[in-house]
């Protein structure tokens, strides 16, 4: 055949296999193999192979030509089909022996001036390497060696930027702790026309940033587009409103307990692209904060419709019955979904969480010790561990696994509300105060009533403390943001209790006393105010008048 | 005060504003001072101005100075407000909205402006967001009903109306009526400094949303919160102080108010009946049932304030005009918590006490925040001896408004039912606060000192003399501060005090064993203080009385005539200077 005959059989091969008819494009590329013996024609055969989904065949093919162990697509192609056929070894083997040093960087013991035939080459091409490290990230993964795993990750990224990929995996599995990931992207090079990606990175990349680190980025990205010329900015402009993005925003919500925000951004967002996955977990934390039993109802179902096989959507359905706070059912689903996917972490967390709530403690620590192992990146297990050891009581203990947490992300003000606690039940007054400060410093105002506990304390410490005049005003401060609390009452009227202040006492032990009538030390307390305001005869104020 | 033309027009530009708003009971106020102003009488032919005229020769008698037409205020407004109104694209679905509205489909109007950005459109979007959540919450209250109706349901919208409204607050971006919601919101969550600080600011911008002074009202508890206000001047301020200081019980001040602004609003029915109320408190039975029956004749079909009408005719015990009263409410309307309280009022001055309880429990579902509705059905329960179920009901009223001294009152007596005199003395404090001038409240607190339990006699002592400070009707308090004091040992004030209750006991032409147990007393008392001129004078008196006393009064003089004769030498020292 001529060799135009077989240029143009090739435009078929390449044409079947973007309108993937990939028997017909296997079948040509054999010719074409055939005839040719051209390695990169070879090549092409193995990739129709492989899309056609006949990895094994692919790869004897691959194995069979000589080239394979010196070109590094073949190799990684090769690698590919391993990795289809659940083969990790192999696959690792296929990929070579590269080591990394200390700083990450990969270099090979043997050097063996890999060949690398550019075919069919792109503008911009993603580094071979990074997928190759990405690859071997995945197979280390799988053999579930986890510190491997996220080192390749790293690699991976590092070694080009744009391998989107190898980031996914290290943010969205929480391999990495904040001040990794800041590290990790400080260490990044990226091209001169990638600015826009860099800002973009790093709203990605966030754990509990500060309200306001998380906007200015925001608008950082908004500004990148003013800079740039005109077709740019629109570009810009479009990209702001990036679902990925927003999902990120609706993610920062909902850390910091604005929950109706969040619930309506997210919404908005499943609007428009009803499957964006990492939207739908955060809409569904968001709905269950909420109580919104009805609509996680409905997600529920049609996920699970949809996508029998996700840990995602047997996580929403462990999301309703929690919601309905039947929590055996809830624990079902969040474990199965475990099970579907280990990777999962909102499960993991759900998993733990419906043993907390039936106060089951013993088996909540052991799942978020599980949690805590597979995410080293991800704080709340080591939290909620350090809640459990609260709960009996164990506070030395509890500190320790909440200092752990605060070490992987510092900027979550939950984890400082514990501390204070911890600092509270041991009687480090001053030190509790310091912590419910620095818990209050990270909450964007105005506060919630997410954070009404965090002002109850503060104004518990003080009363310890004898400042009553501040626990008085944080009391109050707190029955602003609520009026169903018990404990502010109680804790406000014991405060005037103590005072002298009778007459408020009594109101106040009313007050909680009316949520909740058999509350023993109100009832108690409040018989206590009224002898003490008796013996004290008629206020002086009445005679006054 | 402004001329009454201006008055006039500022009302008419305001009830259609407030009634294009959905802002229904504020215009109907608005609407019912407007024609409550005095027509000229130039202008109108009879016909216009009979319904007006109707009995103003009643209405002068009470009036106890003539006031001139115009008493002089601060400044007034003069400008008439120029909202702006939202581009007429949207003014469709305006109207669309505000034709939902009054069906009250109260979430299809928050879907139809739901991208409106209008300050019209933004309002009636969260005003009707805010109703839908308050419909929905009383839904759920019956769903869910505790004991007498407490639930812990919420207006679930408040949260996110709330960010709403502060945003657009924060930026500037908000009207008065925006902000009339706002610290409606606030209020309800408890922000009460933020709300009043919100309300003030909406009626210093629009002053006629009647509604928004009421809420505004409601949360000056104390005269210093009302001082630390910051209202600008406008005939409508008058109408709110006169509203704050019958809520505060300055019912003094608030009756000059409101005689001031009858001036101009000469016709007011709103007035009118503002005066009976106060005039109620302050127990002048009399003024009130004349008020009312010429508030009825000129608005027959009127139901709002009608139950404290109702309580005068309870007090007074005119069965046939409370029945009356009672068949035409019923007529009316028979579903309104006012209505309910007449019928239950009636019922329980016929004494059918479970039939009472029904109606005020009615009312109370009618609307669950009715003051009255939780007192009365208290007294009810006492009546009936289920101190538990009063007690609740008593709370409930508190909790509604701690100022209501009644309330208090009666969960004193409740407590004290069943032995907790503790408890009954707090709250006997509470309502003798909050209405110092009552007797009955200073005795009840005063038997409380003297309990068993307690056994505070000074303290006792002090509150009886409060007591008789105090119009003490019933005439306990000076009969049990002599014997108190005659317990403690003090012959000298028992004596005074059995001597101020004869005497009153003679002005009032009373006699009865107390007279007795006075006059023994005092001829004792005499006696052994060796005055025996008046012994004698209080031993003849008692000779006038059967029984024991009678015998004592004869032994007393015995010894009185053998110690005078006796011991001469006593005389004889008595003489020496």
């Amino acid at each position: 055949m001529r060799e135009e005959e077989i240029e143009k059989l090739r435009g078929v091969i390449r044409d079947c296999v973007s309108k993937h008819l990939y028997s017909s494009a296997i079948f040509f590329a054999d010719k074409v193999a055939a005839i040719t013996k051209d390695p990169a024609d070879i090549y092409m055969q193995a990739q129709a192979l492989f899309l056609g989904r006949h990895f094994r065949r692919a790869f004897h093919l691959l194995n069979a030509s000589q080239i394979v162990l010196r070109d590094l697509r073949f190799r990684y192609l090769a690698a590919k089909c391993l990795e289809e056929l659940k083969e990790w070894d192999q696959c690792l083997l296929m990929l070579g022996d590269e080591k990394l040093d200390e700083h990450g960087n990969a270099y090979d013991i043997k050097d063996n001036s890999a060949m690398y035939l550019d075919k069919d080459g792109e503008d911009r091409e993603i580094n071979i390497s990074s997928a190759i490290y990405f690859l071997r990230g995945k197979a280390y993964e799988a053999l579930e060696n986890r510190a491997k795993a996220r080192q390749w990750y790293k690699a991976a990224i590092k070694a080009d930027p744009l391998c989107y990929e190898a980031l996914e995996c290290l943010i969205e599995n929480h391999m990495l702790t904040c001040e990794e990931e800041t590290s990790l992207f400080s260490s990044l090079q990226f091209g001169p026309e990638d600015g826009w990606l860099s800002s973009f990175y790093s709203c990605l990349i966030k754990k509990n940033y500060k309200e306001n680190v998380v906007e200015a980025k925001f608008k950082e990205l908004g500004k990148e587009s003013s800079k740039t010329n005109l077709s740019s900015q629109s570009f810009m402009r479009a990209l702001k409103d990036n679902t990925d993005l927003l999902a990120c925003k609706a993610e920062y919500y909902h850390q910091s307990g604005e929950y109706q925000k969040c619930f309506e951004l997210t919404s908005g967002l499943l609007e428009k692209d009803p499957f964006h996955l990492k939207c739908i977990v955060v809409h569904l934390a968001a709905a269950m904060e909420l109580g919104q039993s009805n609509e996680l109802y409905l997600m529920a179902s049609s996920l699970v419709k949809d996508h029998p096989q996700k840990a995602l959507s047997w996580f929403a359905v462990g999301c309703y019955y929690y919601c309905i706070k039947k929590y055996d059912q809830s624990r079902r689903y969040f474990s199965k979904a475990t099970s579907l996917d280990g990777t999962f972490a909102p499960a993991w967390i759900g998993f733990g969480n419906a043993y907390a709530v039936r106060e089951e403690g013993d088996q909540a620590m052991s799942v978020y010790r599980t949690a805590a192992r597979l995410f080293p990146g991800c704080h709340l297990p080591t939290l909620y561990i350090g809640m459990e050891y609260m709960r009996t009581h164990s506070f030395r203990l509890a500190e320790q696994f909440i200092m752990q947490a605060k070490a992987i992300c510092p900027a979550d003000p939950l984890v400082y509300n514990e501390l204070g606690v911890v600092a509270y039940h041991k009687k480090e007054y001053n030190q509790a105060v310091w912590w419910f400060d620095k818990t209050l410093a990270l909450i964007p105002n105005p506060l919630t009533e997410m954070w009404e506990p965090t002002v109850v304390n503060l104004a518990h410490a003080y009363r310890k403390l004898k400042m009553f005049h501040e626990a008085i005003s944080f009391y109050e401060k707190a029955l602003t943001l609520s009026t169903k609390s018990l404990s502010t009452y109680a804790g406000l009227a014991y405060t005037y209790h103590l005072q002298d202040n009778f007459s408020d006492a009594i109101t106040y032990y009313h007050k909680a006393l009316w949520l909740k009538p058999a509350d023993p030390f109100c009832s108690e307390m409040l018989n206590v105010a009224l002898a003490d305001e008796c013996r004290q005869g008629i206020d002086p104020k009445l005679d006054l008048r | 005060m402004s001329s009454k033309e201006s008055c006039r027009n500022e009302l008419r530009t305001a009830i259609r504003q407030l009634s294009d708003r959905c802002l229904y009971s504020a215009s109907k106020w608005a609407a019912e001072q407007l024609v409550g102003i005095e027509q000229d009488p130039a202008k109108f032919t009879p016909s216009n101005t009979r319904f007006q005229r109707g009995s103003s020769s009643i209405r002068r008698r009470f009036r106890t100075n003539e006031i001139n037409s115009t008493p002089p205020t601060g400044v007034a407004y003069v400008s008439t407000p120029v909202m702006e109104e939202d581009e007429a694209i949207h003014g469709d679905f305006y109207l669309l909205a505000k034709s939902y509205f009054d069906c009250r489909e109260y979430r299809r109007v928050a879907h139809v402006l739901r991208d409106q950005t209008g300050k019209k459109s933004v309002f009636l979007r969260c005003y009707a967001l805010y109703l839908a959540g308050e419909k929905r919450k009383e839904e759920e209250t019956i769903e869910l009903e505790g004991p007498l109706g407490k639930s812990d349901a919420v207006n679930r919208e408040l949260v996110s109306v709330e960010r709403e409204l502060s945003t657009l607050s924060k930026n500037n971006m908000i009207d008065p009526f925006g902000l009339y919601l706002y610290g409606l919101v606030l209020k309800e969550k408890g922000n009460e400094n933020l709300a009043r600080k919100v309300l003030v600011e909406s009626v210093n911008s629009y002053p006629w949303n009647w509604s928004a002074w009421s809420e505004l009202q409601s949360l000056c508890t104390a005269v210093d919160i009302l001082n630390s206000l910051n209202l600008s001047n406008h005939w409508m301020k008058e109408f709110f102080l006169a509203s704050v200081y019958q809520e505060l019980r300055m019912h003094n001040e608030a009756l000059s108010k409101y005689e001031n602004l009858q001036g101009t609003f000469t016709f007011s029915n709103y007035i009118q009946a503002q005066i009976g109320k106060t005039q109620y408190s302050l127990r002048e039975f009399d003024q009130v049932e004349v008020i009312f029956e010429d508030l009825l004749r000129n608005d027959p079909y009127r139901v709002e304030d009608m139950d404290t009408y109702s309580n005068v005719l309870y007090t007074k015990e005119y069965f046939s005009a409370l029945s009356y009263l009672a068949h035409r409410v019923i007529m009316t309307d028979k579903y309104r918590p006012e209505s309910c309280c007449i019928i239950g009022n009636y019922y329980s001055l016929k004494g059918l006490h479970e039939k009472s309880v029904m109606y005020f429990r009615r009312a109370l579902k009618l609307n669950k925040k009715y003051l009255s509705a939780w007192t009365l059905m208290g007294h009810e329960y006492v009546e009936m001896k289920n101190t538990p179920a009063a007690v609740d009901a008593y709370r409930r009223a508190v909790d509604i408004n701690p100022r209501d001294y009644r309330a208090w009152y009666g969960l004193g007596q409740a407590y004290e039912m069943i032995g907790m005199p503790h408890y009954a003395l707090h709250y006997f404090q509470k309502s003798v606060f909050f209405q110092p001038i009552d007797s009955r409240l200073w005795i009840a607190m005063a038997q409380c000192y003297e309990s068993e339990q307690l056994h505070m006699l000074e303290e006792a002592i002090k509150c009886y003399k409060r007591a008789a400070n105090c119009n003490d009707t019933e005439a306990i308090a000076l009969h049990r501060l002599a014997e108190l004091h005659r317990e403690l040992g003090q012959p000298e004030e028992a004596a005074f005090y059995y001597k101020k209750d004869l005497e009153r006991m003679e002005a009032e032409e009373r006699e009865g064993p107390n007279t007795v147990e006075a006059l023994t007393f005092l001829a004792t008392h005499y006696k052994t203080q060796k005055r025996f001129e008046e012994a004698e004078v209080y031993c003849t008196r008692l000779l006038d009385y059967t029984g024991p006393e009678r015998e004592t009064a004869k032994s007393l003089l015995r010894g009185m005539r053998i110690a005078q004769s006796g011991f001469p030498s006593m005389d004889v020292e008595h003489f020496h200077p």
